[in-house]
């Protein structure tokens, strides 16, 4: 009976969706069976290829593929500590390169890097989503709890805080499932037709076979720049590895993700896990916003609230919406700006430089017809 | 529980008319149509973002401040993996796969939900655009405007077979039922017969800044008049639902608190309170069955993949123009035409807003995360007198000249931090210029080096119809419904680009005294220019496709928006605009939607001041 036993997972994966109409149903997480970790561990359920186009002998060979990867699995790895890690998709070696690799992509500093924001944890749900019955997606909200209520009598924030809502997840239509196991699984696996993959250059492989590939071409990279796997060199080995892995030709481009390499997929990964609501895995006790200086999600209080008192709006003196920012005010009223940092200074200048005034440079070309 | 994707009355199962579509259009249609005592089925094809719209209570919906789910995850976005669409500048050339064809966000209420619901009305001229240029070109010595007088024959403008007047009183009902803010501020504003329902809301910081910059600028002698600009959102309690907090994921998101009129909110919860409405969402209309003349059923997929069918007396098609017309083009007659085609413009004279965007660097942070995206604007460039029913002569080198562009949105980024920074940063920009990873990554995010600096104006410049530019049906890519997917011809006229050329210098001026730095503008051509990236148009303004019209050798739908060829088929989207005119559209498409649900109800009594309660 121990196989009936929930797993250990964070709370919001077994939060009820208790809406009525669409997203009912509970959101246990149902554990992938103990010797299949990778692969299809989750069946692909029929409904999603009740497609008009999907014939019985196109079902068998969806099912067939199935079977082929379920059977070349992995081992259970044993589990070592992680904050916040509690279902397994990588190994242990996997994961510590996966940290190291995002925490140079955003490292810390003064502030935290990726790998403190949770960002390995962030990638590791994403890509066991379906072991978790297709929880997770899409958050459902309306609100999160980090801000109250407004008080629409004085115009001031209230006492009173909503619950969390982000720790709910909507239940993805049948073709966003449909969607998102082809973005987990690969195309085939997920059961697109062949043409519609052949229209769009060939069949989309899944992130779940991406990342083992990817982690061990980044750690093949690693040794036989600087003798070691990624994880075990010095920081600034990493950086030089990096930099490699970052140089024309090294990692394969991906027609079917906008001609992207690996490196670009971990690098979108790191922004998404280090910038996104904190229910989603990463940017932890929202300390990737607090680096940006931003409040994140904001309902239900907002920028400006309305006083039916007063008969006209109250702004929230520490974040105007109307006049600058506190800190580049002066006392005079005027604004002083506080200087960027050469790195932001040089993205500005280097997009004026190279998008300039096209249009006004070059009018000809605009009225070509 | 997909089986079950229901909302209103779920007993009915007999229908006096089914709508195709739950948006501006669709949703306005089925509350008119049910108050006037129809029963009425809606078709969606997207998902429910708010169980519970048919209760008592309103519910709040499952929209949050989420950047993840919506301009990453697409939560209500279409799939372009599963249904893409295929562009093409020109027939010449072949059409390929191209994700971003002004893809509309699809779930239960359209796509309005997802902007940041900016409600101008057009111009009186709009109405007459055709005639009145013409004899304007008759009585005006060197007078030439693209696409009329000799060049008539490369465009294909027309009237509309309406006229403000007409559509003003509907305009007026409009504003009340969707909760329109705003004041009289715009003087190229068509005139109107009482004040929006509630005032501006609090202005943006980056809005004031850029007003302070219109102000200094002078169109050949008149100085430019920025506007608070109308938007159905609410800045007091209104409707049963709340003010606008502003709290900044506004477009490109849905409302978690309502304060947004979009349609579900407003029209399609009355018509699903009134018991005479039935709503299926992930229902995906595939096919008008019909006899050539008189449509009898459609047939859709449902939520679980099944083949299904819904019979009604009537049909209107609100689908957006290039899947309205799209269902058209897949709904073949028995004598093996299309659908209400006898005059061939079926898909024809699709038109976009043709955008000029001019940017630059605020040296101070002007949080764009703060506000509803947009609350200022100018008119100016939309080329017309004041009160708008004429056009306004410039001069151009000593002779007289017309430049119809559009209204222009003072904005910024919305300090988005994976979309608006990092994304572009270390992914879209090009080697040398971005951040890719490390330091200077996270130096650059730190700053908001473009989500708290950059400010943008936006002309949402009027299009010409072309009947070369056109949806039509892909002869070789198709769907997961195994369908053949819209293709999208389409190039922009010489009267839009010769209108942009006139007003960048202006939008310029304005960036740069609102005290920006280093400003540029996006490439235009980019449909034309090889070495940039090709990209299709991506405004997310769709009009045209099923031309409203007397003629029926001209248009494809009559002045009530019944298709000519078709006795129980209406269209009732923006799919019916014979030309784009220079203002957001939505607002138009209701006006003309409760128009066109009123004839086919037989009712003509409009509502008077806001709406009732529930």
């Amino acid at each position: 009976m121990r196989n009936l036993k929930l797993p250990k997972v964070p709370r919001d994966w077994l939060a009820p969706d208790a809406g009525p109409g669409q997203g009912t149903g509970a959101e246990t997480c149902q554990p992938a069976p103990q010797n299949s970790e990778r692969g299809l561990s989750a069946a692909l359920p029929r409904h999603l290829l009740r497609a008009a186009h999907l014939t019985r002998r196109q079902f068998l060979f969806v099912s067939g593929a199935v079977a082929a990867v379920a059977s070349a699995t992995r081992p259970r790895v044993a589990r070592a500590f992680s904050f916040w890690r509690q279902e397994r998709f990588f190994t242990d070696a996997e994961f510590s390169t996966l940290e190291a690799l995002v925490d140079r992509i955003l490292p810390p500093d003064r502030d935290p890097g990726a790998k403190e924001l949770g960002v390995a944890v962030y990638i590791e749900r994403l890509l066991m989503t379906f072991d978790c019955g297709g929880v997770g997606l899409y958050r459902r909200g309306p609100y999160s709890g980090r801000t109250p209520y407004p008080d629409y009598r004085l115009g001031t924030p209230s006492s009173r805080f909503p619950e969390n809502g982000f720790l709910r997840s909507i239940r993805p239509s049948r073709l966003q499932e449909l969607y998102w196991r082809a973005e987990l699984y690969g195309s085939q696996a997920a059961g697109i037709p062949a043409e519609l993959d052949a229209a769009q250059g060939g069949p989309l492989i899944g992130l779940r076979d991406l990342y083992p590939q990817g982690l061990a071409s980044v750690d093949s990279v690693a040794i036989a720049t600087a003798g070691q796997p990624f994880a075990q060199l010095s920081v600034a080995d990493q950086d030089r590895v990096l930099a490699q892995l970052d140089s024309p030709g090294v990692l394969p481009i991906d027609p079917r993700r906008g001609n992207n390499t690996f490196l670009d997929i971990v690098i979108q990964h790191v922004l998404e896990g280090s910038f996104s609501a904190p229910e989603y895995g990463g940017n932890r006790n929202t300390q990737g916003w607090q680096m940006l200086g931003i409040e994140g999600d904001n309902q239900p209080l907002g920028y400006s609230i309305f006083s039916f008192e007063l008969g006209t709006y109250r702004e929230r003196p520490e974040h105007p919406m109307s006049t600058p920012n506190p800190d580049e005010l002066a006392p005079d009223g005027s604004v002083v700006p506080i200087p960027l940092t050469p790195d932001g200074l040089a993205i500005q200048q280097g997009i004026t430089q190279t998008t300039r005034f096209l249009e006004l440079d070059n009018p000809g070309a605009c009225n070509k017809t | 529980m997909n089986s079950d994707d229901v909302l209103g009355n779920r007993a009915l199962t007999r229908f006096d008319v089914c709508v195709i579509g739950s948006g501006a259009g669709g949703g306005t249609a089925a509350y008119v149509l049910c108050k006037g005592g129809k029963k009425v089925l809606v078709l969606e094809c997207g998902h429910n973002p708010w169980p519970g719209l048919d209760d008592d209570e309103l519910p709040l919906p499952h929209h949050n401040n989420d950047e993840l789910k919506y301009a990453v995850r697409s939560w209500i976005d279409p799939l372009a993996m599963l249904e893409p669409r295929t562009f093409r500048p020109t027939a010449s050339v072949d059409a390929a796969i191209n994700p971003d064809v002004n893809l509309l966000p699809r779930a239960v209420g359209g796509a309005f939900q997802h902007a940041d619901c900016k409600t101008p009305r057009f111009n009186i001229l709009d109405f007459q655009l055709r005639s009145t240029l013409e004899a304007l070109i008759g009585r005006t010595p060197g007078l030439a405007i693209p696409g009329f007088g000799s060049d008539a024959a490369s465009a294909n403008f027309a009237d509309w077979p309406l006229s403000y007047d007409e559509l003003e009183p509907y305009y007026r009902h409009a504003e009340a039922l969707y909760g329109v803010q705003g004041t009289d501020d715009d003087p190229f504003a068509s005139p109107r017969s009482t004040p929006r329902p509630m005032p501006p809301g609090v202005p943006m910081y980056l809005g004031l800044l850029l007003s302070e910059g219109a102000r200094q600028v002078s169109l050949q002698g008149s100085t430019l008049t920025p506007h608070t600009y109308p938007a159905a959102i609410n800045s007091r309690f209104y409707d049963g639902r709340p003010p606008c907090v502003d709290c900044g994921w506004c477009s490109g998101f849905g409302c978690p608190n309502n304060a947004k009129g979009s349609p579900a909110v407003t029209a399609l919860r009355r018509a699903l309170r009134s018991g005479r409405c039935q709503l299926r969402y992930n229902a995906k209309v595939v096919q008008l069955l019909n006899d050539g003349g008189h449509v009898s059923a459609v047939s859709y997929v449902d939520g679980e993949g099944r083949r299904k069918t819904a019979t009604a007396d009537a049909f209107v098609l609100a689908a957006s123009p290039i899947e309205s017309a799209r269902l058209c083009l897949l709904s073949p007659t028995p004598a093996g035409g299309v659908l209400g085609d006898s005059s061939g413009q079926v898909g024809r004279n699709l038109m976009f807003h043709l955008q000029a965007n001019v940017n630059g660097f605020m040296p101070q942070r002007i949080h764009g995360q703060r506000g509803r995206a947009v609350s200022h604007g100018v008119s100016d460039f939309r080329g017309v007198e004041p009160g708008g029913a004429a056009p306004r002569l410039f001069d151009a080198n000593g002779s007289k000249a017309v430049y119809l562009g559009g209204i222009t949105e003072f904005g910024g980024s919305q300090g988005l931090p994976i979309t608006d920074d990092g994304f572009v940063m270390a992914l879209q920009l090009p080697s040398g210029v971005g951040a890719r990873f490390g330091t200077k990554l996270k130096n650059a995010m730190r700053d908001g080096a473009l989500s708290q600096h950059l400010i943008s104006l936006i002309m949402q410049a009027e299009d010409a119809p072309q009947l070369t530019n056109r949806v039509d049906l892909d002869p070789t890519v198709r769907d997961i419904f195994g369908l053949p997917v819209p293709r999208v011809t389409y190039s922009p006229h010489a009267y839009e680009l010769r209108t942009r050329i006139f007003y960048l210098p202006y939008l310029h001026q304005i960036v740069t005294h609102a005290g920006a730095q280093g400003v540029f503008t996006a490439p235009c051509d980019t449909l034309q220019l090889p070495p940039l990236v090709v990209s299709a148009p991506n405004s997310r303004h769709e009009m045209g496709t099923l031309r409203m019209g007397r003629d029926p050798a001209t248009s494809v739908t009559d002045p009530q928006g019944r298709f000519h060829d078709v006795d129980n088929l209406y269209a009732c989207d923006g799919s019916v605009f014979p030309t784009s005119s220079g203002y957001n559209p939505t607002l138009t498409i209701v006006a003309v939607a409760l128009r066109i649900a009123h004839g086919i109800a037989g009712t003509r009594s409009l509502e008077e001041g806001p709406p009732e309660k529930g």
